[in-house]
């Protein structure tokens, strides 16, 4: 067993883990987090993506004990039981997601790039869009409304920045 | 102005779900949110032969292992399994034993379940059993199948061979005998799946106390889990509650009942503690079901003026090592062979299909089932017909089409009104340019364009009949859905399908609010639960909109005439002049004299003595509705266009355009997604997605990293164009669109493939190395 500090969502705890425990296994049972979902295990599909120290990572390849003193974020931290934030808004308008499996995983691999393109202040074309998300896999929707949804997002923080 | 009763005001917006806000905030419960105290976790065994003995499975080892364990085997389990028969003398039997009986027939087959207190460690645990076997003969091609030297898979077996049957109408020979050209081929597509992103997984808990068993499990069809697990381990099925929670996606997979889905509840009752399994994506990929794996050879008979007199079809499905149930063996090829005459009229059809078993995982439903494989060889044959008589594709379906409705076609089977020659038209001019910049391209050396078109139609909701006919154990395909008032106004429906992406919350929200004059946020659509949901056949062959809307009108139409009644009582006003909108009852004209929806139900459910002399109190109505005979027939045309590097065979799918007819649409913004996920799943099995075993019958895609699916990069923009014509079969004249999406675009990008590179293409998928070797074969051609 091995001794960590985990920052989640703001709440820091020290927890005594296995060594080969998953920081998905252990965010889902030992902090509650039921929105960090396991597609593969294998880091193909992107479900489990979660924000490590702010930037994006697949918490089904990353053992928990790597990740000592670090600071998580998942999809319950972005927009609350509402899911009101910008993108989780643009998600629901634009129809990009169905079955709901992938988009936790979807909206914690595209918040840092509508970020990115907002703070360019530049929106990006379809081709960078379905780049940004081309680590991860969506079997309902055909991409299109989330390819729409990222550029809703992207619009309308630009808006707000001219306005601004 | 005067406001009609029954005009729509929900049915048709564009609402956004009612069901996202959880499923984006990440407190959706799937099943592996089920948390049980005590629970145990399982893990199994599975077969790592195709096809052996099994000589001894040997757990010693566990004694040693520094934890707690249970394993059970076939020896434990006595004769449970799953039984999947279709009532026809000819039909070889074949049971999938819960966990194998001595030998076992795919690789990925259950052999033992191991049981701990942590998934880590179950894993653990299972991977210290030895299981010794004794390799038997396997059977991996449709051939050897159909071999009668090659031993049969289950004792007693003459072939491999599960079923053969035939269907017909009109007389085949006169169709040969008038026909100036006869034009023959065969086609193929590959084994794939549908592959959610969520695998399956089942929970179970038995409560002695009230002698009731839970189950949980990520399944479309909860009642059929019900009463199936009650029938195979001979419980009550009152005793018995089956919860699909969240369900991450299902496509068909989860339509079927699968061994894991009894034996979970069966270990919950033998162990006395709650156990769950969620199997990993390894497993999914093969031991759960796959789809396709078709071969047909098609016989088309035709006027020397282009005119189809008919149609020979034999169908050979590769189905794996058991029969699944509700659908079996035969629902595959059987598919295939009904749905083979399409969009088009001619009276003379032939078809001789057989389900054949191999050493392979076996196959159940997707997205279309049969359809795709169907559609793919039906417009692959008249894109080859077109060419060798020298007439433009879409002008001789054009020629072919069915126009006049209702029509019924050789099998006997009678299309409702649709627009197959409106919907080719529109293509036709949608696609103009694309189709000149194509032609131009065929002279280039190096870079081709090619456009291919799909057009079909799609048996959807279809009723009982078409089910007894086939003698297939799913036996019905009604949805019951009832609705019931609360005194404060808002409306429960209480729904028998399954939701799991498909917007059930908001579109039946939508339909129930029309009815009763309230808002659709107002209404709570609760699904996927034995304990709160009448019994119905789930979610499954494009049914939720069509006879699940359809049952939620008509029993909330009929609580809207109770409400009408107590209004006209309470204004003193002819009931039948009642407008219930806006949250409101008011006379026709009379908008100011109104009462609040609320306080109408609170008279029915409260303030009873506020009810018209002898009316009942209550605000509960169900009602079932079983589809149409032959059901309704939704249709669409598919086109794509694609460009072609004929020094590599490098393809890039340029446009993909779709123009459909699903009848009345109910929400535009879920109907477009629906189609959309639908084509970006066509266009996987039409360039990616192949389960390949080699000749030991191993499996050699068993990850992602083998088993390809479409990525954001590689789709296009899905184009969507619909015509709206409302089937009078339904009750809100909405036809299925749920699966049509998936149908086309292996037929459509291989018809463009065929044009731009001029050659003939037989079978999918069209990966980077089929495509290079067509290009070379196209090159070749051009050169000899």
């Amino acid at each position: 067993m091995i001794e960590i500090t985990l920052e989640v969502n703001g709440e820091t705890r020290r927890l005594s883990v296995e060594s080969r425990r998953l920081l998905a296994d252990v965010l889902r049972q030992e902090f509650n987090l039921s929105g960090v979902h396991i597609g593969c295990a294998q880091g193909a599909c992107g479900c489990c993506t979660v924000h490590l120290d702010g930037k994006p990572r697949l918490s089904c390849l990353t053992f928990a004990a790597q990740c000592d003193g670090m600071s998580v974020r998942t999809v319950e931290s972005v927009g609350g039981v509402d899911a009101d934030h910008p993108l989780q808004k643009a998600f629901r308008s634009e129809h990009g997601l169905q079955c709901g499996y992938c988009t936790p995983g979807f909206i914690m691999t595209l918040i840092p790039f509508v970020e990115e393109m907002t703070a360019e202040g530049r929106m990006p074309d379809d081709e960078e869009i379905r780049e940004a998300m081309s680590g991860n896999i969506c079997r309902c929707t055909g991409y299109q409304g989330i390819v729409e949804a990222v550029r809703k997002a992207i619009g309308e923080n630009l808006k707000e920045g001219a306005q601004a | 102005m005067t406001q009609h009763m029954d005009r729509p005001k929900h049915i048709g917006a564009r609402i956004q779900r009612f069901e996202d806000t959880r499923l984006l905030a990440g407190t959706a419960r799937y099943i592996d949110d089920i948390r049980l105290p005590n629970m145990l976790h399982l893990r199994f065994v599975r077969a790592q032969m195709a096809h052996a003995k099994i000589l001894e499975i040997d757990t010693e080892t566990l004694e040693d292992i520094g934890f707690p364990t249970q394993v059970f085997t076939g020896a434990d389990i006595g004769d449970l399994s799953i039984k999947a028969h279709q009532d026809y003398p000819e039909m070889q039997y074949s049971e999938q034993p819960l966990l194998a009986r001595d030998r076992v027939r795919f690789v990925g087959e259950a052999v033992a379940a191991v049981l701990a207190d942590d998934a880590y460690r179950a894993e653990d645990a299972a991977e210290m059993v030895f299981v010794d076997y004794d390799p038997l003969e396997v059977v991996t091609t449709m051939d050897q199948a159909r071999d009668p030297e090659v031993p049969g898979l289950f004792e007693g077996w003459r072939t491999n061979v599960f079923v053969e049957r035939q269907m017909k109408g009109g007389d085949i020979a006169t169709a040969k005998a008038e026909a100036a050209h006869v034009i023959t081929r065969t086609y193929t597509t590959q084994r794939q799946a549908g592959v959610p992103m969520e695998g399956r997984g089942v929970a179970a808990e038995y409560d002695p106390a009230n002698r009731t068993l839970t189950v949980w499990s990520s399944t479309q069809i909860p009642h059929l889990v019900r009463t199936y697990i009650a029938e195979e381990l001979g419980l009550p099925e009152s005793r018995l509650r089956v919860v699909a929670p969240d369900v991450g996606g299902g496509f068909g997979v989860k339509g079927q009942v699968f061994p894991e889905e009894v034996l979970v509840p069966w270990l919950a009752m033998k162990t006395g503690r709650p156990v769950k399994w969620v199997e990993d994506r390894r497993e999914h990929l093969t031991s759960s079901i796959h789809a396709r794996d078709h071969s047909h050879t098609l016989e088309a008979y035709v006027s020397e003026d282009g005119r189809i007199l008919g149609l020979k079809a034999d169908i050979s499905v590769d189905v794996g090592a058991y029969s699944t149930f509700p659908f079996t063996a035969a629902g595959d090829p059987g598919m295939a062979a009904k749905v083979m005459p399409g969009p088009y009229d001619f009276q003379h059809y032939e078809a001789t299909f057989r389900a054949l078993a191999t050493n392979k995982c076996p196959i159940g439903t997707y997205r279309g089932v049969g359809r795709p494989s169907a559609v793919f060889s039906q417009e692959r044959l008249m894109d080859d017909i077109a060419k060798e008589l020298g007439l433009d594709p879409i002008a001789f379906r054009l020629k072919n089409v069915v126009r006049n409705f209702p029509y019924t076609n050789a099998l006997g089977f009678t299309y409702d009104p649709g627009s197959y020659a409106e919907t080719l038209e529109k293509v036709r001019d949608l696609l103009a340019e694309d189709r000149a910049a194509a032609a131009a391209s065929h002279k280039d050396p190096h870079k081709r364009i090619g456009v291919g078109l799909a057009c079909f139609v799609e048996q959807t909701a279809h009723g009982t009949p078409d089910f007894t006919r086939r003698r297939v154990p799913i036996e019905t395909g009604y949805i019951a859905a009832r609705v019931e008032m609360t005194p404060d106004g808002q409306a429960f429906v209480d729904i028998g399908l399954q939701n799991h992406g498909q917007g059930h919350e908001t579109v039946m929200a939508q339909v129930a609010a029309d009815a009763l004059g309230i808002d659709p946020g107002d209404v709570h659509v609760r699904h996927g639960d034995t304990l709160t949901t009448p019994y119905s056949v789930g979610t499954w062959g494009s049914r939720g909109g069509a006879l699940g809307g359809g049952a939620v009108h008509v029993a909330a139409t009929r609580i809207a005439d109770k409400l009408k009644a107590i209004a006209g009582h309470l204004l003193q006003t002819d009931p039948q002049k009642i407008v219930l909108q806006n949250g409101a009852a008011h006379p026709e004209g009379h908008p100011d004299r109104h009462v609040a929806v609320a306080k109408l139900a609170r008279a029915a459910l409260r303030n009873v003595d506020q009810l018209p002399a002898g009316m009942e109190p209550g605000l509960e109505v169900q009602y079932s509705l079983d589809g149409p005979n032959d059901g309704t027939y939704s249709n669409a045309v598919h086109a794509a266009v694609v460009e072609i590097d004929t020094k590599t065979g490098k393809m890039r799918l340029k446009r993909f355009v779709v123009v459909e007819d699903c009848g009345t649409i109910l929400n535009p913004l879920i109907v477009d997604g629906q189609v959309r996920g639908g084509v970006v799943q066509g266009i996987g099995s039409a360039m990616l997605e192949h389960f390949i075993y080699d000749e030991e019958g191993q499996p050699l895609t068993v990850t992602f990293a083998d088993y390809l699916m479409p990525l954001a990069t590689e789709i296009p923009e899905i184009e969507l164009h619909h015509i709206e014509t409302p089937t009078p079969l339904t009750p809100l004249g909405a036809k299925g669109l749920g699966e049509g999406g998936a149908i086309g675009p292996a037929a459509a990008i291989a018809n463009a493939v065929a044009d731009a590179l001029g050659i003939e293409v037989s079978k999918t998928p069209l990966n980077a190395n089929a495509l290079w070797h067509l290009a070379r074969k196209g090159e070749k051609n051009r050169a000899g």
